[in-house]
């Protein structure tokens, strides 16, 4: 009947979704005979955690006292991960990408530090629960376009509104860094002379932001001037120039991440990484001024014709051996954001061409929470951490393995979603015909 | 032949039509050019001869000749005289604007005369001369390289129309040799893709010439047959072009078709082999990369010198912008000519493709160091194109040839030496006035008056300019505005050194080696002097340093492809393969074997099973312990290799083929053999209904278009619904094409099915029934009409790019109307919603695994799509419609078992058996089964694990990945990149005429459409 009244009325209704928010966890549940993947510590084979009140309480071998009413769920066979951590999507910003009235990830004008992620982010979108059903509990809502993009915000797949899904905001400054090589692609309309002389005013324009952005951080912060008026631009890059608030800066030639680092370092600002396709060629760099790098993607082609086919699938390896800090995310494009279920094949891969492991599942869960600053409450399963964690019947970073339950700080996810009502509707067609049984 | 000459005799008489413009003009023209070397022919040399000229015709030639009486004498000793350079392939704008040039809004205003052709790139009967106004300054260019005859050839459009004759004189009637000229010229060019004419792609520009050369073909035989029957049936539509098509095939004459790149050459080729065309070639200055084809072609190709410029590596940032592809271009353009003259194809130069035509000479001097002879240059400048473009009666200085000559002051084959002046039907023209006196040297020097001293004056020439400097005592001066004119010499210096405040004057007459001057000194006193010419300069630190920079051929040898892994020899097959001991994925009957041999010989599976033995040393042993194997994968939707993909101009363009724009050359190719995949069946984009034919290619990595066809596969065509054909995500300028809904898109497929039967009826194909065509003309052959006749009769195998529901349904239908049936849905992410229908229809599924909501069309899609088909009985496959996505069909495989619970076993027939079922190739591809072509993959693990990796990947029992193989190659480019880019850094910065845009993050071999597409 729902699927009826979305047909006929889909402005309307087309993006609530049928899942349902979970409740608080009410009582306190212990996962046993499963293996336990920490991430941050030992694996535990047939061990048991314990959380309650949406926090991890006990993790251990065999945990001796239980409080009451604890619901016990003996999970023979199982595995328990931290729940996936997507660190650069448009999720919750975008529904159809080409329907242009469900875009809601790039506003107008190359200045906007002051829009932010998570206030656009709709929690009834159904790319959520088909996401989440992978084992992917938050994600990083990124807004797009621009030079400065605005803030985005670390969400968790599920909540009634977006206050709900907040998992923390701001979590960086985005900034798309100017193309610094000349294009000549017969795409691009603009002369070589045009693109330089449009990359030195970008330049210059992201170095006079930050000296207005500081003279308005003085100018609130100074008791001569009383009479400053509010401007919400400056007012958000506040937090930026005074190193409080990171900026991510989306770049992936080697000339832009040079660049990149360059003026941040000059500008005394803490920088992430953003995409980093060509990270590996400056991984010193990188190593030696401690800049995380968020790996847009293994699942993409080398850049240059000559480089080797494997590129993109050895660049974390590369990162790794370079002891640089680094995660994974998938494509963080806007046609993409129904795609990031597929998040843990892009470390899978990583680890097919030389990543050990271990180091690609940290690539996907703590190393993303570290880089996001949220791995005190999650990216591992350590006491005291929120209880947001997954139960599937192997390793989940294979395609074949199956997502059982998703908990986010301990609520007991709904595992249906879209994708799943529509095969049990047309399941139940071929049934009627007696074509399957 | 005949006719140019007759026109040529009757151009250069003096009898002129034109009335007498004041006085008769009776100044005799006969000449003796006397003491020259001449050349008279590549390699025939009068080391001091005499040419004597009489009314523009070369009477005698010869050390000995005796000078008629009345011959001017012309003293011609330190020169070198040549034949007259033709140019062959001179590309001018026409004066007259052509619609093409003209913006949307003029172009509307634009009148197009009725009897022209439909498309305005179709204009045969076009003949540049006819608006042709060049410019002195034009010739004067041409001119000054030693060109004195050109072949003039128009510049815009696909058949752009005849090429004339002409002498590089002062423009006149007496210019022209031939209006009609030896070749009809023809250019694959096309519209850019925002371009709403047809044709926008490579594919519609070839099927337009294609369609053409059977219109001509009909528009005779409809003439005819109006002719026979003008009481009974209506005539025919003059088409100018058409009628002129028809004629020009007849006469065989050559069509010159412009290449953009050695790639084109090939595509050239099969036109001419379908129409049994004359054919030329005007190339692009890569041809040294498919020697061998063009070689094999036996026909004259008219050779750039463009050669690219020295490209920016100066940083090792910069660096990684050129593709090894280009680096390797630098180091071997130069080469092209030479090594095409060593291959034996006959080749004539042109300066066009050069921005700047001076650079011209620099080049061809570049190519001659590199091992090009002088005698071939000059063959390819004067005897090649003059028997090529029947100027029988140029092309060398001989008795009763034209006199057209060319004069330099050196070798034109060395360096310094310059054209002094060129003779055009027996008249000079003089390129470098030479000072009537030479003064450059050491002159000793005697000043009285305002001046007293004696000085020692050095004057030194370059490019006709001289600069000096005056030597008193060991004080040297330079002086200043040095001028040479006729009789006298003249400049300044300033007199500081000499104590004195202000400048100098002198001038003064020369008469042989002494000059008689005077002058005025700074105080404005009288200066009087004398010098006399004592000593040349030497000027030998210049020659050694000459000799230094002298360039040498390319160490490189040629690769296929050219550029990042391709093969100095492409791979061959290994006649006798024997894999041990590996688990093999057989996607046959017999599921998985574990611990299983597999013999493969010449190529085809002979043997699967426990304990096979083959001795023997010719048995090439693979030890699979711990690997697994598989048979190659298959997409049944890809888009790489093409050079075009979408002709999107029209709603349906069943008439164009990607098979014409194959790109063997696509690293894409290698990329996707090293994820395991063999087989691709590349499509035509879904911009309209029904959009172009497909063609299924096996990753033969190394070869050419022709190549890497899957020669045994069925035809097929792309057919598109939904958004795509509607134009729905494209913007508000789109909104006008037919159709905008699916229920327009229907009846535009059901109308062409309508026509394409009439067709059919009226020319009694198989299949359908005969209908008498009396009293109408000739049923005109159509390409279009063709390939949907071919579904129609079972021929070609529709693959229908589909999302919903409803318009899978629809297209069934319309299918079951017309006795075909579907081969496969593409996409069709809501084909679980009609599973049912579209296995009782009969057609395969080619889906998307879980790609879902990018568009509304796609919001129902679910990544259970391809096992709730599969279990209702279609046969199912996944495919890529990604370069990237191709590289790992094998993980895609693995989400049948992840969604809807496949076994793995079924999971890897989505990409293997089924596919090939799809495509109709499963006799011989698909799965690893006696008899079947040896395609196979040796992988390092479970081949559905996201951990595994392909290690060889096998075509035939031909490897054409291996990951060992990979790691030589990639020691390879290392080495060579990094040994170019030191040979880019020590080498002189050279301009070489053509731009070296750096590839940049493009994976694309040619980087401009422009190149890609030829235009």
């Amino acid at each position: 009947m729902k699927r009826f009244i979305f047909a006929i009325t889909f402005i309307g209704f087309l993006f609530a979704s049928d899942q349902i928010p979970a409740p608080r966890q009410a009582h306190p549940i212990l996962l046993k005979d499963a293996t336990i993947h920490t991430v941050s510590g030992p694996t535990l084979t047939k061990g048991e955690i314990l959380f309650s009140d949406g926090k991890i309480i006990e993790i251990g071998q065999r945990i001796a006292r239980l409080p009451d009413n604890t619901e016990i769920i003996s999970l023979f066979g199982k595995h328990v991960y931290p729940g996936m951590i997507a660190a650069n999507t448009v999720l919750g910003l975008v529904e159809v990408n080409a329907v242009r009235a469900t875009r809601d990830f790039a506003e107008v004008g190359a200045v906007n530090p002051n829009v932010r992620a998570e206030v656009s982010y709709n929690p009834d979108s159904e790319l959520i629960p088909v996401t989440r059903s992978n084992g992917v509990a938050i994600v990083l809502s990124v807004p797009q376009s621009g030079l400065i993009s605005g803030t985005s915000a670390a969400m968790m797949l599920d909540g009634w509104t977006w206050e709900d899904a907040t998992l923390k905001m701001p979590v960086g400054m985005h900034i798309r860094w100017p193309r610094m090589t000349v294009s000549h692609s017969p795409w691009i309309r603009k002369s070589p002379e045009e693109q330089k002389k449009e990359r030195d005013q970008q330049l210059k324009e992201l170095d006079e932001i930050l000296d207005k952005a500081r003279a308005y951080a003085q100018s609130i912060a100074s008791e001569n001037t009383p009479t400053q008026k509010m401007d919400l631009k400056w007012q958000s890059m506040v937090s930026v120039v005074n190193g409080e608030l990171p900026v991510f800066i989306h770049a992936n030639g080697v000339q832009q991440i040079e660049a990149a680092v360059e003026w941040t370092a000059r500008q005394g600002l803490k920088l992430v990484l953003v995409g980093g396709r060509d990270a590996w060629m400056v991984a010193d760099i990188l190593k030696n001024n401690d800049i995380p790098v968020i790996i847009e993607a293994t699942h993409k082609l080398p850049a240059r014709r000559w480089a080797d086919y494997d590129t993109p699938f050895k660049t974390p390896l590369k990162l790794y051996e370079a002891g640089v800090k680094f995660c994974i995310s998938a494509n963080g494009g806007s046609f993409q954001a129904p795609h990031q279920r597929n998040l843990p094949y892009e470390a899978a891969t990583a680890a097919a061409y030389g990543l050990p492991k271990d180091e690609a599942l940290k690539s996907v869960t703590l190393y993303p929470a570290e880089i996001l600053g949220i791995a005190d409450r999650v990216g591992s399963l350590e006491v005291g951490k929120d209880a947001t964690l997954f139960i599937c019947d192997g390793d989940p970073l294979e395609v074949m393995t199956q997502v059982e339950q998703l908990y986010i700080q301990g609520r007991k996810v709904d595992m249906s979603d879209r994708h799943k009502m529509l095969r049990d509707k047309y399941t139940e067609k071929y049934r009627q015909l007696g074509l399957i049984e | 032949m005949k006719n140019i000459l007759l026109i040529f005799l009757i151009s250069i008489s003096v009898a002129q039509v034109n009335p007498v413009n004041a006085l008769h003009d009776n100044t005799p023209r006969v000449f003796v050019l006397e003491n020259g070397k001449i050349i008279t022919k590549p390699g025939k040399v009068i080391d001091s001869g005499k040419i004597v000229i009489r009314n523009g015709i070369i009477e005698a030639v010869g050390k000995k000749v005796s000078v008629p009486a009345d011959a001017y004498k012309i003293d011609i000793s330190g020169k070198t005289v040549y034949p007259g350079f033709i140019e062959s392939y001179w590309k001018r704008e026409n004066n007259k604007p052509s619609s093409m040039d003209l913006g949307k809004e003029k172009k509307k205003n634009k009148s197009h005369p009725v009897t022209n052709h439909w498309n305005e790139r179709v204009q045969p009967e076009y003949r540049l001369i006819d608006d042709f106004q060049p410019k002195e300054k034009e010739l004067e260019t041409l001119r000054s390289l030693g060109f004195t005859t050109a072949q003039i050839v128009p510049d815009k459009g696909i058949f752009r129309g005849r090429s004339s004759l002409i002498h590089l004189g002062n423009w006149g009637p007496e210019s022209v040799i031939a209006e009609n000229g030896p070749a009809q010229i023809m250019a694959f060019e096309q519209g850019s893709w925002r371009d709403k004419g047809y044709p926008n792609s490579l594919m519609g520009t070839i099927a337009l010439i294609r369609q053409t050369f059977y219109d001509a073909q009909w528009n005779n035989n409809a003439w005819t047959f109006y002719n026979r029957n003008r009481d009974k049936t209506e005539s025919p539509d003059l088409d100018r072009a058409l009628e002129t098509l028809s004629a020009v095939v007849k006469s065989n004459l050559p069509f010159c078709f412009e290449t953009g790149q050695e790639l084109a050459a090939l595509r050239v080729q099969k036109i001419a082999e379908e129409f049994d065309l004359n054919f030329w070639l005007k190339g692009s200055g890569y041809e040294y990369r498919r020697l061998n084809e063009i070689k094999e072609m036996n026909t004259f190709v008219i050779v750039p010198l463009n050669y690219p410029k020295t490209p920016d590596v100066d940083s090792w940032e910069d660096a990684l912008d050129f593709d090894l592809e280009q680096l390797r271009h630098w180091d071997q353009a130069p080469d092209n000519t030479a090594r095409m003259v060593n291959a034996g194809i006959d080749i004539a130069l042109t300066s066009s493709d050069l921005k700047d035509r001076k650079q011209f000479h620099i080049n061809l001097l570049r190519s001659i160091e590199r091992g090009l002879s002088k005698d071939d240059a000059l063959a390819a400048l004067t005897t090649i194109p003059a028997a090529k473009l029947g100027l029988s009666n140029l092309g060398k200085v001989d008795k009763g040839y034209i006199a057209n000559l060319v004069i330099t002051d050196g070798d034109y084959f060395q360096k310094d030496s310059k054209v002094t002046e060129v003779w055009i039907q027996g008249k000079q023209y003089v390129i470098k006035d030479e000072p009537v006196h030479d003064v450059s040297g050491k002159w000793d020097m005697t000043l009285s008056g305002g001046l007293n001293l004696n000085a020692t004056l050095e004057l030194t020439q370059k490019n006709n300019k001289f600069s000096g400097k005056l030597v008193v005592d060991s004080t040297e001066i330079k002086l200043k505005d040095v001028e040479n004119e006729t009789h006298r010499l003249a400049f300044t210096f300033p007199g500081k050194d000499l104590n004195l405040e202000g400048v100098v004057r002198l001038s003064g007459t020369l008469q042989n080696k002494f000059i008689t001057g005077s002058g005025v000194a700074p105080d404005g006193s009288e200066i009087k002097w004398t010098a006399h010419w004592t000593n040349t300069i030497e000027s030998k630190d210049a020659n050694e340093k000459e000799e230094s920079k002298k360039e040498s051929p390319s160490e490189l040898i040629p690769l296929f492809p050219e550029g990042a892994y391709g093969f100095a020899k492409p791979p061959s097959q290994t006649k006798k393969i024997l894999v041990k001991n590996a688990t093999i994925w057989t996607c046959g009957s017999e599921g998985i074997l574990e611990n299983t041999d597999m013999f493969i010989r010449n190529g085809i599976l002979e043997k699967i099973g426990k304990n096979i033995n083959v001795s023997g040393n010719d048995v090439y042993m693979i030890d699979a312990s711990g690997k697994h194997i598989t048979p190659g994968l298959i997409d049944a939707h890809n888009h790489s290799a093409a050079f075009a993909i979408n002709e999107g101009t029209q709603s349906v363009t069943a008439e164009v083929r990607i098979y014409d724009v194959l790109n063997s050359d696509d690293i894409a190719i290698y990329r996707q053999l090293a994820g395991g995949l063999t087989v691709a069946n590349i499509l035509h984009g879904s911009a309209n209904a029904i959009g172009g034919q497909n063609a299924v290619i096996k990753l033969r990595w190394g070869q050419t278009p022709e190549g890497i066809l899957f020669k045994e596969a069925p035809q097929g065509i792309k057919f598109a619904l939904g958004e795509n054909v509607k134009q729905s995500n494209w913007g508000d300028d789109y909104t006008t094409r037919y159709p905008q809904t699916r229920m327009g898109v229907e009846q535009i497929i059901r109308d062409a099915f309508a026509a394409a039967t009439d067709y059919a009826e009226a020319l009694g194909l198989d299949g359908f029934e005969k209908k008498s065509n009396q009293g109408n003309l000739p049923v005109r052959k159509d390409l279009e009409l063709d390939a949907l006749v071919e579904i129609m009769q079972g021929k070609r195998l529709v693959h229908c790019h589909s999302y919903r529901q409803d318009e899978i349904l629809m297209l069934t239908r319309i299918a079951e109307d017309y006795g075909f049936t579907i081969g496969t849905f593409q996409h069709v992410l809501e084909g679980y919603k009609v599973a049912d229908r579209i296995a009782e229809h009969g057609a395969g599924a080619s889906t998307f695994t879980d790609w879902w909501s990018y568009k509304f069309e796609v919001i129902d899609a679910i990544p259970y799509n391809g096992t709730i088909m599969n279990e209702v009985g279609v046969v199912t496959s996944f495919n890529s419609d990604s370069n990237e996505l191709a590289r790992r069909m094998n993980t895609e495989a693995a989400k049948a078992v992840k969604y809807g619970g496949a076994s793995q076993e079924e999971a890897l027939k989505f990409v293997t058996i089924n596919p090939a079922k799809q495509l109709g190739i499963d006799q011989y591809v698909g799965s690893l089964e006696k008899g079947k072509n040896g395609d196979f993959v040796i992988w390092s693990d479970n081949p559905l694990s996201s951990y595994t990796q392909c290690e060889q990947t096998w075509i035939e029992g031909t490897q054409y990945f291996s990951k060992e193989r990979d790691a030589e190659m990639r020691n390879r480019i290392a080495d060579e990149r990094n040994m170019l880019i030191q040979k880019i850094l020590t080498s002189d910065d050279k301009d070489g005429g053509k731009p070296m845009k750096p590839n940049g993050d493009s994976n694309s071999y040619f980087y401009s459409c422009s190149e890609g597409g030829d235009q």
